[in-house]
């Protein structure tokens, strides 16, 4: 066995520098799924073709086996046989032409719209109390400071959002603010775009941050006021546990 | 022979494993977000010269433009709530030295203050698209800021890392002419793809970077200029990228998988037939 086992290892080291190291010295580089999938048909073969018996082969594949050597077969299952021999390598060229044929269009971006917030931010409450005159002020400052973007409606259709991407969140979609607690926003008010981690993708955001131009008694009441104007309420502590 | 038994074992694991990664690869790549609008501006490849300071030059009548909304500046102060340029259709052409961009835009009046800028990020640092502003849990790089004014009649290469940062750069590396007629401005930038100004943005073709674009309507309005400084019509980052040459080196590919997995069958079948055999 030691013969074999060595090989196969040494061919699989061989295939992956290879692939991975001297391959890109005069092409561009192979993506990793490919490098993957060429290193499992060349193991597979390998193992198969250092299998010490056949016949055990033949037991572990019964019928799929019986299938693949065609003994006995003609027909339809000749036909198949020869069919499935033919599809495999060529699926394999395809996968490996879509994979590498150059693409238009940019490489897809995923954005974490809700990442966690900064644990000084969980948890808090809101310190005002809703009264209408509360809910009016954070309505008027609301329209003054964030319906440019956000839109007069809460709908994201503000005068100003289609220049950006990320478009303004839709603050009426219940997937937006009603699936947060309030203190998410008023972490996402105060510190916006530029305060968001990595996997948000705060460089792209538009979002202003709130708190060089804005009190947090005005953020505390836009909330009153961004809810209420968008017929949404806030996520709350009980329905997170 | 407890070999064998392991040895199968293996086998069957080997071949699950290569099922897996068959299906991990044939899983297609999601989307790229985006709504209206295009997404990316692609630098189309040619021979022989671009045209670097011809805004009116036929080829550019070859390139499907992408077409980039913008919005009123309204993200930092000081604010502007309406303004005059509401889109750009942007064309782009290298030749794997010299890059040229063509921004064409409508502006009703032509004025000596008007204004256009193209925006980068500069290595490999992520930058906020407003003028690289500083970002609270990511370290940012610096942006790379492409200039042209119309009373200048030239480009202004800059570079900026946060508000009240932009400044001209020592070494100006970027060309821009513009002209308008009957309403529509045309502005082409030109510039070496690589200029080796570690302030520069570097390009690379086949490489996808960000990119993001800004106007001003230089009209006097009431003895001021209408748009200025912070007031400006904006876009956030898009894509854009220099298209790389074709690369024949896919169909070697193509054949290597294709003969990885017949060898694959060969063996497959040859050891099932000679087990039967013996
Ligand atoms: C310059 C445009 C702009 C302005 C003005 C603006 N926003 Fe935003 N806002 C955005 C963008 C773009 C997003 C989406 C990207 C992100 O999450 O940072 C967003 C996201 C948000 C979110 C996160 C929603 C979610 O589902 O995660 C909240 C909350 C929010 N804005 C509140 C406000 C409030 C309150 C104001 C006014 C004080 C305001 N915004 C003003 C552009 C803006």
């Amino acid at each position: 066995m030691k013969g074999p086992l060595a090989k196969t290892a040494i061919l699989l080291v061989g295939m992956y520098v290879f692939l991975k190291f001297v391959l890109p010295l005069v092409t561009a580089p192979l993506p990793a799924s490919l490098i993957f999938l060429y290193l499992a048909l060349t193991l597979a073969s390998a193992m198969i073709f250092y299998t010490m018996s056949g016949g055990s082969l033949d037991e572990f594949m019964g019928p799929v086996g019986r299938f693949l050597t065609g003994s006995g077969q003609a027909g339809v299952a000749g036909t198949a046989r020869i069919l499935v021999f033919v599809v495999f390598p060529l699926l394999v060229g395809w996968q490996t032409y879509t994979r590498l044929a150059p693409s238009d269009m940019p490489p897809a971006e995923n954005r974490t719209i809700h990442p966690a917030p900064p644990g000084e931010f969980v948890g808090l409450a809101n310190p005002y109390p809703t009264t209408p005159e509360n809910v009016m002020m954070g309505k008027g400052l609301y329209a003054a400071f964030c319906s440019p973007c956000h839109g007069a409606n809460f709908d994201g259709k503000g005068p100003a959002a289609v220049g950006f991407n990320p478009p303004p969140a839709n603050f009426s979609d219940p997937g937006t603010i009603a699936q947060l607690q309030e203190s998410y926003l008023f972490w996402r008010i105060k510190k916006g775009g530029v305060g968001l981690p990595v996997e948000a993708m705060p460089w792209k955001s538009a979002m202003p941050r709130w708190e060089v131009e804005l009190p947090d008694e005005w953020i505390w009441k836009i909330i009153m006021g961004e809810y209420d104007g968008a017929g949404q309420s806030p996520r709350t502590w009980e329905e997170e546990e | 022979m407890g070999y064998k038994k392991i040895f199968n074992v293996a086998l069957g694991l080997t071949l699950m494993v290569t099922g897996v990664g068959a299906s991990c690869v044939f899983a297609s790549d999601p989307p790229p977000e985006g709504g209206a609008g295009s997404v990316a501006v692609r630098l189309f490849l040619t021979e022989g010269a671009v045209p670097a300071d011809d805004p009116n030059a036929a080829v550019w009548n070859t390139i499907q433009p992408a077409e980039f909304k913008l919005a009123p500046q309204v993200h930092w102060p000081d604010r502007i709530q309406e303004v005059t340029v509401k889109s750009v259709n942007v064309r782009g052409i290298h030749n794997g030295q010299d890059l040229a961009m063509l921004l064409e835009y409508a502006d009703p009046s032509e004025d000596a203050a008007d204004a256009a800028a193209i925006e980068f990020m500069v290595g490999d640092k992520m930058a906020h698209f407003a003028h690289g502003q500083e970002m609270l849990q990511v370290e940012g790089g610096d942006v790379n800021i492409w200039y042209w004014k119309k009373e200048h009649g030239k480009a202004t290469d800059m570079t900026a890392k946060g508000f009240k940062t932009l400044r001209p750069q020592e070494n100006q590396n970027v060309s821009a002419t513009g002209a308008w007629q009957d309403g529509i401005w045309r502005v082409v930038f030109s510039r070496p793809l690589q200029t080796g100004d570690e302030q520069d943005v570097q390009v690379t073709p086949g490489e996808w970077r960000n990119v993001a674009f800004a106007f001003w309507d230089g009209e006097i309005v009431d003895g001021a200029v209408k748009e200025k400084g912070s007031q400006k019509a904006v876009s956030s980052w898009w894509y854009f990228r220099a298209e790389p040459p074709p690369d024949n080196s896919i169909y070697g590919y193509v054949v290597l998988g294709i003969v990885l997995a017949a060898g694959f069958e060969f063996f497959l079948v040859r050891k099932i037939r000679r087990g039967n055999e013996s």
